[in-house]
C-alpha cells in the first residue's frame, strides 16, 4: 500500500494536466471554469494525500484552501465575471485546436525532458510528478497566449498557478505555511485585479474580446 | 526597526491617508511627497549604516540591508520621492477626478512599498509576493486614465507580468526542493543567507533548471526581450510619474532578484559561467530588439520606454561580465533611475501641453517650453551615453570589463548598438526641438516650481558624470565583491 | 494455445451480440423506453442469415469478399486478444502490431466496399471513415504502446502479466492516460456517440451504416456481427490491459471460469458506461470530430511519453 501513494499523487498530477489541456480542446467558455474547478480539486488531493504520505500537518490547511478558494470562490467569481460580460464561446481561437493540442503534446515532451536531470537527482518519491506540474504550467501559458477571450486568459493564468501548487506540493512538500498564506492572498488579489481590469475592457470596448485590443503597435 | 517603520511605513502611511482621507483634498498630495521624502532620508541613513558597520538585518533577521540591498533601496527612495514632487497629487491637474487621484494616491504609495519591500526583505518567497505586488498595484496605476489604450496597455502588463512572475515562483520552489532538505520546513529557510549558506551542497541539475525559470520570470518584469513586449505599452499609457517609477526603478528591482538568484546559483554550481552567459544573451538580445524599435518610434513615450528596454539589456550585460561588469551595471543601475524618471516626468509635461505623444506632432519645443525642452534634450543626451553625464561613465565602465573578460566581439557588438540608439533618438530629438510651434500650443513655461526636480537631477547626473563620489563608490564596491 | 485462441473467438463470437444488445437496453431504460431483449442482436442476426442476398449489379467480386474478409480478421483478433487466459511462455499469442494491423484491413476493405457499389451514401461514409480511421489507428497504437513500454514487449499477454505483477503501476500516468484514449478510440472505432450515431439510417452525418447501407442478408448479418466483434475487442482491450485482475495465467479450468466470469463483468461494466456515456453527449458535429480524435492522439503521445521518460 505504500508504494500506491506516489502513484496515487502521480495519478492526480496527470488529472491535473488533463484539466489543464481542456481549454485548447473546447471551446466553450463554461467549460473551462468546470476544468478548472476539477483542476483545483485533483490539486487539493494530491496535496492533501502529499501532507498524508509525508505527515506534514500544513498540507491538509493548504488543501482545505485550495478547495475553499480555488475550487469554489474563484469558480464562483468566475461564473458571475461570466454572466456579467457575456462571453460564452471562444470563437477564433489563435491557433486552430488540433494544432494547438498538438502543441501542447509537443510541451509536454519538453517538459519531460527538461527535468529528467532535476527529477534523477530529486529524493522525493512523488518526483515522477514533477514533470506534469511544469508540463502544466507549460501548457497553461500557451492557453494564456492563445485564447482570444479575456476570461479564457484569466483562466490559463489561474491553472498555471495550480500547476505552480502542484510543483510546490509534489516537489517540495509545499513552502512554509506563511509563504503559502501569502500566496493565497497575493492569488486573491491577482484575481481581484484581473476581474477589474475585465470590467474596464468590457466598459472601454463592448466586448472582451482581446483581438480588439491592438490599438497599440510597435 | 524604527528604520524600517519609517522606510516602509511612510508610503503605507501615505496610502491609509489617501483611504482615509474624505473628501479627498489636493493638498493630500503633499502628504505624500512629504512622507517619500522622510522614506528616503531613512533609505540615506540605511546607507551611511551600512558603509560605518557593513550589512546588518533588523526585525529579527526579516529585513536585511546589505550594499545591494541599500543600493537599491536608495534609488527607489529617491526615484519615488522625485515622482511624489512632481506627481499630479501636487498642484492642479485637470485630467483626474478627484475620484481618480484618490486611486493614484493609494496605489503608488502602495507600489513604492511593495518596492521597498522586495529590495530589503530577507526572504526569497517574500521577496517574490512583494515584486507580485508591485505587478498587480502599477497594473492598476497604468489603466488610471480610463482610456482605451491605457485599459489594453494594462491587460497586456498584468498578464504577461502575471505569468512571467508565476514562472520566477516555479524556479523558487524548485530550488526550495534541497533547501527544505537540509533546513527543514521552517520559514527561515528561504532567508536569502541560508539559502546563500546551503547552496554549496544543492543539486546543480535541478538549479539549472529553477535559474532559467527564474531569470525568464523576473526577466519579464524587468523588460528584457524577448519578453518585453508589455514594457512600451505600459509605459507609455502610464501617467507620467508612473512611467517614471516603472521604468527608473521597477526594473532594476526585478534585475535585483535575478542577482539575488544569480548569487546562488553562482555558489551551486561553483561558477558563474552559466548565469553569465544566459545573461549575456538576454542582455544583448534586449540591446539588439531596443536598438533597432528606436529608430523606427513615432511616439517620444514609447522611444523613452524602448530606452528602458535597452538600459535593462545593457546591466543584465554588465552582470554578466564577472564584478568589474557588476559594478558598471550597479552605477548604471542608479544613473539611469536618475536619468529616464526625470525625462518620462518632462515627458508628461510635454504631453500635457502638446496633446499628442506623436513624434510628427511634436515640433518647435524650444520656443514653446524653453526650460522644460533644454532638461529634455540633456536628459536624453544623458540617455545615450554622452558626456559630461554618469551614464557615459558606467557605459564606458561595461566596455571596458567587456574588452576585460575577453568579449571581445560581443562588446564590438555591443558598442554598434549603441550607435544605432544614439541615431534612433538624436533624430527624434531634433525633430521636437526645432521647427515651428504649432497653432493651437501655447508658448511659455507654466512655474518654475514644476521645473526644479529635474535641475536636481541634472546636477546629479553631471556630478556622476565627473567622478563617482566616495561613498556610493564604497558601496558599489561591496556590491561587485559581493559583500 | 491453439485450444486459448479458440476459446477466445468462440467466447468473443457468442458473448459480442450480447454486448451490442446489452448497451442498446440500457440505453433504452435510461431513456424511459422499454427496449428490446439484450439478446435481441441475435435474433436479428439469425433472421439476417436466412434472408436472401440483393447485390447491385454495379457492384464487384470486393463487394461480395469483404464480409468475409471483415469477419475473418476481426475474429482472428478476438482470437489474439488476452479476453480470458494470458499463459506465461508464450511469446507471440496476440501482438500488438498484428492486432492493429488487422483492425485497419479489415476497415480498409470496409472503405473499399463502401465505395465499389457507387451509391452516394457509399462513398461520403467510406471517406468519412477513412478520416477517423486515419487519426484512431495509430492513437490505438500509441495508446497500447505506452503500456507496453513498461512492459517492455509488445506482447499483450506480457503487459497483462506485467500489470498483474506490479498493480501499483496501473495507477501511473502512462497507464491512465493511454486508457482515456483508448476510450475515445473505442467511441468512433466501434462507430458510436458521439463520433457516429448506431442507431440511426437515416442522417447526413452517418459513418458506418453509410457504409454497409448496401449490404443484405448474411453479408449483412456478417458485417453486424464483425462490428459487434470490433466493439467487443475494445472492451476487451480496456478492461483487461487496465484492469487485468482475473486474467487466467495458467490454463487450469477453475482459473478459466473465473477468468470468463471477470471479463464478462468487466465487459458489462463498460458497456453500461458506454450506455450512459451515449446518453448523456449529443453528437458532434463531423468537422469536429477530428478536434475530439486529436485530443485523444495528444493524450496517447503523452502516455507514451510519461511512461517513457517519466521511468
Amino acid at each position: 500500500m505504500e508504494a500506491a501513494f506516489p502513484q496515487l499523487c502521480i495519478l492526480g498530477a496527470s488529472a491535473v494536466l488533463l484539466a489543464a489541456i481542456i481549454p485548447l480542446w473546447r471551446r466553450h467558455v463554461p467549460a473551462y471554469i468546470v476544468a478548472f474547478q476539477w483542476q483545483s480539486f485533483a490539486l487539493a488531493f494530491v496535496t492533501a494525500l502529499v501532507g498524508y504520505m509525508a505527515h506534514i500537518r500544513e498540507l491538509y490547511i493548504v488543501a482545505a484552501l485550495i478547495v475553499a478558494i480555488r475550487g469554489m470562490l474563484f469558480v464562483r467569481l468566475l461564473r458571475k465575471l461570466q454572466a456579467r460580460v457575456g462571453e460564452i464561446t471562444e470563437l477564433k481561437p489563435l491557433v486552430n485546436i488540433p494544432t494547438s493540442l498538438l502543441i501542447a503534446a509537443t510541451l509536454v515532451v519538453i517538459a519531460y525532458a527538461a527535468t529528467r536531470p532535476a527529477v534523477l537527482v530529486a529524493s522525493s518519491p512523488t518526483r515522477g510528478a514533477m514533470p506534469l506540474a511544469i508540463a502544466v504550467i507549460l501548457v497553461s501559458m500557451f492557453t494564456v497566449a492563445s485564447r482570444k477571450t479575456a476570461i479564457g486568459q484569466v483562466i490559463g493564468f489561474l491553472m498555471l498557478e495550480n500547476g505552480i501548487a502542484l510543483l510546490s506540493a509534489v516537489a517540495s512538500y509545499g513552502v512554509p505555511l506563511t509563504v503559502e498564506l501569502g500566496l493565497f492572498l497575493d492569488a486573491l488579489l491577482g484575481f481581484l485585479v484581473m476581474q477589474i481590469l475585465v470590467f474596464h475592457i468590457h466598459d472601454a470596448f463592448d466586448t472582451t474580446d482581446v483581438e480588439q485590443l491592438s490599438r497599440l503597435k510597435h | 526597526m524604527i528604520l524600517v517603520i519609517l522606510l516602509i511605513g511612510s508610503p503605507l502611511a501615505a496610502a491609509a491617508v489617501a483611504v482615509l482621507a474624505r473628501p479627498y483634498r489636493r493638498a493630500l498630495g503633499v502628504v505624500t511627497a512629504v512622507l517619500s521624502t522622510a522614506s528616503l532620508g531613512a533609505a540615506l541613513f540605511a546607507w551611511a549604516r551600512v558603509l560605518r558597520e557593513g550589512t546588518f538585518t533588523a526585525a529579527s533577521g526579516g529585513f536585511r540591508f546589505d550594499p545591494l540591498a541599500v543600493l537599491l533601496t536608495v534609488c527607489v527612495a529617491f526615484v519615488s520621492a522625485l515622482a511624489a514632487w512632481m506627481s499630479p497629487l501636487i498642484g492642479s491637474r485637470e485630467e483626474y477626478t478627484d475620484a481618480q487621484l484618490r486611486m493614484l494616491g493609494i496605489l503608488v504609495n502602495v507600489f513604492v512599498a511593495g518596492m521597498l519591500v522586495a529590495v530589503t526583505v530577507n526572504n526569497l518567497a517574500i521577496m517574490w509576493v512583494a515584486i507580485e505586488s508591485t505587478t498587480m498595484a502599477s497594473a492598476l496605476l497604468v489603466a488610471i486614465p480610463r482610456t482605451k489604450a491605457s485599459v489594453e496597455a494594462s491587460w497586456k502588463y498584468l498578464l504577461i507580468g502575471a505569468v512571467g512572475i508565476a514562472l520566477a515562483f516555479a524556479g523558487t520552489v524548485l530550488s526550495y526542493v534541497d533547501v527544505r532538505q537540509q533546513l527543514g520546513p521552517v520559514p527561515s529557510a528561504l532567508h536569502w543567507d541560508a539559502v546563500v549558506a546551503a547552496a554549496p551542497s544543492m543539486h546543480p541539475q535541478v538549479l539549472r533548471l529553477a535559474f532559467v525559470f527564474i531569470l525568464v520570470g523576473y526577466g519579464t518584469k524587468a523588460g528584457i526581450a524577448p519578453m518585453h513586449t508589455w514594457l512600451p505599452d505600459a509605459h507609455s499609457e502610464a501617467p507620467a510619474s508612473i512611467s517614471a517609477l516603472m521604468s527608473g526603478v521597477l526594473l532594476a528591482v526585478s534585475t535585483y532578484a535575478v542577482m539575488r538568484w544569480k548569487a546562488v546559483v553562482d555558489v551551486a554550481l561553483g561558477g558563474a559561467l552559466y548565469s553569465n552567459r544566459l545573461l549575456l544573451t538576454f542582455g544583448f538580445l534586449s540591446l539588439l530588439v531596443a536598438a533597432f524599435s528606436l529608430v523606427v518610434q513615432r511616439s517620444y513615450k514609447r522611444m523613452l520606454a524602448y530606452s528602458s528596454v535597452e538600459h535593462s539589456g545593457l546591466i543584465w550585460l554588465g552582470l554578466g561580465l564577472g564584478p568589474a561588469g557588476t559594478f558598471a551595471a550597479m552605477l548604471h543601475v542608479a544613473n539611469h533611475a536618475i536619468g529616464k524618471s526625470m525625462l518620462f516626468l518632462l515627458a508628461g509635461r510635454i504631453l500635457q501641453r502638446y496633446g499628442t505623444t506623436d513624434l510628427r506632432r511634436v515640433s518647435g519645443l524650444l520656443t514653446a517650453m524653453p526650460a522644460t525642452a533644454v532638461l529634455f534634450a540633456a536628459g536624453l543626451f544623458a540617455l545615450i551615453g554622452a558626456p559630461p553625464f554618469g551614464l557615459f561613465v558606467s557605459e564606458i565602465r561595461l566596455v571596458a570589463a567587456g574588452f576585460a573578460t575577453g568579449r571581445t566581439l560581443l562588446t564590438i557588438g555591443v558598442l554598434a548598438l549603441l550607435v544605432v540608439a544614439f541615431v534612433g533618438m538624436l533624430r527624434a530629438l531634433n525633430h521636437m526641438l526645432f521647427g515651428p510651434v504649432p497653432d493651437e500650443v501655447t508658448v511659455g513655461e507654466a512655474r518654475a516650481s514644476e521645473v526644479w526636480p529635474a535641475l536636481v537631477c541634472i546636477g546629479l547626473l553631471v556630478a556622476l558624470g565627473l567622478g563617482v563620489p566616495a561613498p556610493l563608490h564604497a558601496l558599489l564596491v561591496a556590491v561587485a565583491e559581493g559583500r | 494455445m491453439v485450444v486459448t485462441a479458440f476459446l477466445h473467438g468462440l467466447v468473443a463470437l457468442l458473448v459480442a451480440p450480447a454486448l451490442v444488445g446489452l448497451i442498446r437496453w440500457v440505453k433504452a431504460r435510461l431513456q424511459s423506453r422499454r427496449g428490446a431483449a439484450p439478446w435481441q442482436p441475435y435474433r436479428e442476426l439469425a433472421k439476417l442469415l436466412r434472408k436472401e442476398r440483393v447485390v447491385s449489379q454495379h457492384a464487384s467480386w470486393v463487394f461480395r469478399v469483404t464480409p468475409y474478409i471483415l469477419f475473418g480478421t476481426t475474429l482472428v483478433v478476438s482470437c489474439l486478444i488476452p479476453t480470458v487466459l494470458a499463459p506465461t511462455g508464450v511469446q507471440v499469442f496476440g501482438d500488438l502490431i498484428a492486432v492493429v494491423y488487422l483492425l485497419i484491413l479489415g476497415t480498409f476493405w470496409l472503405a473499399l466496399a463502401g465505395l465499389d457499389p457507387g451509391s452516394a451514401f457509399g462513398g461520403m461514409g467510406s471517406s468519412r471513415e477513412m478520416t477517423v480511421a486515419a487519426l484512431t489507428e495509430p492513437t490505438m497504437a500509441i495508446a497500447i504502446f505506452a503500456l507496453a513500454l513498461p512492459a517492455g514487449s509488445t506482447d499483450l499477454g506480457q503487459i497483462v502479466r506485467r500489470t498483474l505483477e506490479m498493480p501499483t503501476s496501473a495507477l501511473g500516468p502512462g497507464h491512465v492516460l493511454a486508457f482515456a484514449a483508448l476510450f475515445i478510440v473505442t467511441l468512433a472505432e466501434s462507430g458510436r456517440l458521439p463520433v457516429d450515431n448506431p442507431s440511426t439510417h437515416l442522417e447526413l452525418t452517418m459513418i458506418h451504416e453509410a457504409m454497409v447501407l448496401e449490404y443484405s442478408g448474411p453479408y449483412l448479418a456478417l458485417v453486424e456481427w464483425a462490428s459487434a466483434l470490433k466493439l467487443f475487442v475494445f472492451c476487451v482491450l480496456l478492461a483487461n490491459l487496465f484492469v487485468p485482475w482475473g486474467v487466467a495465467l495458467s490454463a487450469n479450468p477453475t482459473a478459466i471460469v473465473v477468468g470468463i466470469a471477470a471479463v464478462l463483468l468487466k465487459v458489462a461494466v463498460i458497456a453500461v458506461a458506454l450506455a450512459v456515456f451515449e446518453t448523456r453527449v449529443a453528437k458532434l458535429r463531423l468537422f469536429r470530430v477530428p478536434e475530439l480524435l486529436s485530443a485523444s492522439f495528444v493524450l496517447s503521445v503523452v502516455a507514451v511519453v510519461s511512461a517513457f521518460l517519466g521511468r
